[in-house]
This record gives structure tokens, C-alpha cells and sequence, in this order.
């Protein structure tokens, strides 16, 4: 069992120079949308891109990105890829980069785990899981 | 002597006097024109009749947003978490949806309980296209919608251009203030409630 363990974590992170930190999802409601956000660090000599994002509970998924559009307006704009440069970390995060879950086929409700699986041109296919969660790490000291 | 202290009297009250209405950027009377829309329970309600004698924090959003908007909304629970006691009941959350074509009640009902939002000092709203403009002019929020793409059902999904806001209204139902919505600086809007519930 721990054999097949090990040759599942090779076959779905083929290469430790691409690490993924702390991934988590925000709660959705089926039918709506909502953000995986996580950090990737790319620990080698290489740039890395990341190009697809797969999510089954999601009807469609876009690598996004958030803007500043000006006269206080936001906007939200798909990015198809996005390249992580050598010895260096990218962060997809609330008002930025993230993944964007639509046409959720059933509720993400806190506390849930989500299985999503990364694309990578260099590293592969990483498999991660992301808990499902409402907040803001920047204002959790409130 | 009786000069010098009427100059005192009358600069200390017009110090006082301005210093209370500067403290808020904004004084916009929004009673004038009521709107009607549903409210998360389908029941047809009139806004701004709604938070009559409330201090009210509102928000427009649309429920596909997957980054901002519940950004904001979560910065309006956080407010609303930080309340001291004795304001708890005095303050109310409005958020109005700018989507009305896919935002429902039932909609905006899921998107409210799979937050763990009460309806108790939360009310959501939607209506037709016209009142939504009419509030969206009244608050001047603007939406455009943009990005747009299609599921693996062909069906179509879009995103919209929105402003960033959350808004305070006083008690008497006046607009006094806006923050940016999904990056709200919680401190001051405290600070500006409290200040409205002395």
C-alpha cells in the first residue's frame, strides 16, 4: 500500500522544483463561481508555466486575473497561462492571480477538501487538495 | 469682558458645529425616490424604506464574481462580527446584486447561507433591470460586463467590470461615506458607525 503510495505522489508530482503552498479554495454556491488561490515556487533553473487547471466539481475553470480598472472599478480578465520564473514564487491570491471555479455543480461548503489538478510545461501534472474556506488571510488578525 | 466671551461662544460652537459635519466626506439624501425589488425570500420590499432608522452598510455585487465581490461581502461580516454589543441591533446589511438577470432570491439566498449569513441584520436584493439602474445611479455604482466565455454545456458565462464600494447611510438616511469594498479598510468603517451610533 505505502509502495503504491510513493508511485502515486512520483506519477503526480513528477519533479519537487515546483512546490504548491498552502492552496485553498473560497466557499461557492452551486451554480456560481468562486477562487482557488495557492503559491507556486519554482525551486529550479528553469521557468515554469502554468497553463491548465482541472477541478471536477467546476462546469468551467479559467486561470484569471484581477484588476485595477480604474474610477474605483474592478475587473477580471483571463490570463491562459501564467509563468512562474526560476527561483522564484508567483502567488495566486484574493485581488490578483487565481483560478476561477465556474458553474459550480454543487456547493463547496467550508471545511470541505477539493482534489485540483495543475498543469505544468515543465513539471507536469501536480495533483493538490484545497480546503474550502472564507476569509482573507491578510485580515485574519481582525 | 462680555465681548470676549461671546467670540469664544461662537468660535467654539462653530468649531464644533463644522467639526461634526466634517467628519463624513458625503451627505447625500437617498429617501427621495424609493425603489422596489425582492429581497432573498422573494418578498417584495422598497429600498430605501427598508433600513428606516438604521445605520446601513450596502454593497452592490453580483454573485458569479468569484474574487471581489465575496471579498466584500466578507468585509462587511467582519464589520459586522467587530460591533460592539451595544450596536448590534442598530446596524443593517444590504447588498444589492447588479446581475438581476441571473441573480434570483434563490440565488442570492445560496450565495448569503453557504457564507454562514443570517438573515436577521442581512437583507439581499434584486430586482428589475430599471430599479437596479436607478439605484446604481442613486449610489453611482457602475457595471459593464466583459469577459465572456462558454461551459462545456455551451451554455454562457460573462464577468463584469464593477465598482469596488461599500457604502454607509446613516440613520436618517443619508449617505455619508464610501470605501472600497474588497479591500474596505475595517477600522475606519468601525470608527464611522461608532460615530454614527453616539
Amino acid at each position: 500500500m505505502n509502495l503504491l503510495l510513493a508511485l502515486f505522489m512520483i506519477f503526480s508530482n513528477p519533479s519537487d522544483k515546483i512546490k504548491i503552498v498552502d492552496p485553498w479554495m473560497r466557499v461557492g454556491a452551486q451554480g456560481q463561481a468562486t477562487g482557488l488561490f495557492f503559491k507556486i515556487e519554482n525551486n529550479s533553473d528553469k521557468a515554469d508555466t502554468l497553463y491548465k487547471v482541472e477541478f471536477e466539481p467546476a462546469g468551467l475553470v479559467q486561470i484569471h486575473e484581477t484588476y485595477d480598472a480604474g474610477n474605483d472599478m474592478m475587473g477580471m480578465r483571463e490570463v491562459g497561462n501564467i509563468i512562474i520564473p526560476a527561483k522564484s514564487t508567483v502567488e495566486l491570491k484574493p485581488g490578483s492571480y487565481h483560478v476561477m471555479l465556474m458553474k459550480l455543480k454543487n456547493d463547496i461548503k467550508k471545511g470541505s477538501v477539493g482534489n485540483v489538478t495543475l498543469f505544468f510545461k515543465q513539471a507536469g501534472k501536480i495533483m493538490i487538495k484545497a480546503e474550502a474556506k472564507e476569509m482573507m488571510p491578510n485580515q485574519m488578525k481582525h | 469682558m462680555n465681548k470676549i466671551i461671546l467670540v469664544v461662544v461662537v468660535t467654539f460652537s462653530f468649531v464644533f458645529i463644522t467639526s461634526c459635519y466634517e467628519h463624513f466626506p458625503l451627505d447625500q439624501d437617498i429617501t427621495r425616490t424609493q425603489n422596489t425589488f425582492l429581497n432573498q425570500d422573494s418578498v417584495k420590499v422598497e429600498f430605501p424604506k427598508i433600513i428606516k432608522d438604521k445605520i446601513t452598510l450596502m454593497a452592490m455585487v453580483y454573485t458569479h464574481c468569484p474574487d471581489i465581490c465575496p471579498m466584500t461581502t466578507h468585509n462587511m461580516q467582519l464589520v459586522q462580527r467587530r460591533l460592539p454589543d451595544d450596536l448590534k441591533d442598530k446596524v443593517k446589511f444590504v447588498v444589492i446584486s447588479f446581475d438581476p438577470n441571473r441573480d434570483t432570491p434563490a440565488v442570492l439566498k445560496k450565495f448569503a447561507e453557504i457564507r454562514d449569513i443570517t438573515f436577521d441584520n442581512w437583507t439581499f436584493l434584486t430586482g428589475d433591470n430599471q430599479n437596479t439602474k436607478e439605484v446604481m445611479l442613486k449610489f453611482d455604482v457602475k457595471a459593464i460586463p466583459a469577459d465572456s466565455s462558454y461551459d462545456e454545456n455551451g451554455e454562457l458565462s460573462y464577468s463584469i467590470i464593477h465598482t469596488d464600494r461599500i457604502s454607509l447611510i446613516d440613520q436618517d438616511g443619508r449617505l455619508r461615506s464610501n470605501y472600497k469594498g474588497s479591500t474596505a479598510n475595517l477600522d475606519m468603517i468601525l470608527e464611522d458607525i461608532k460615530y454614527l451610533g453616539e
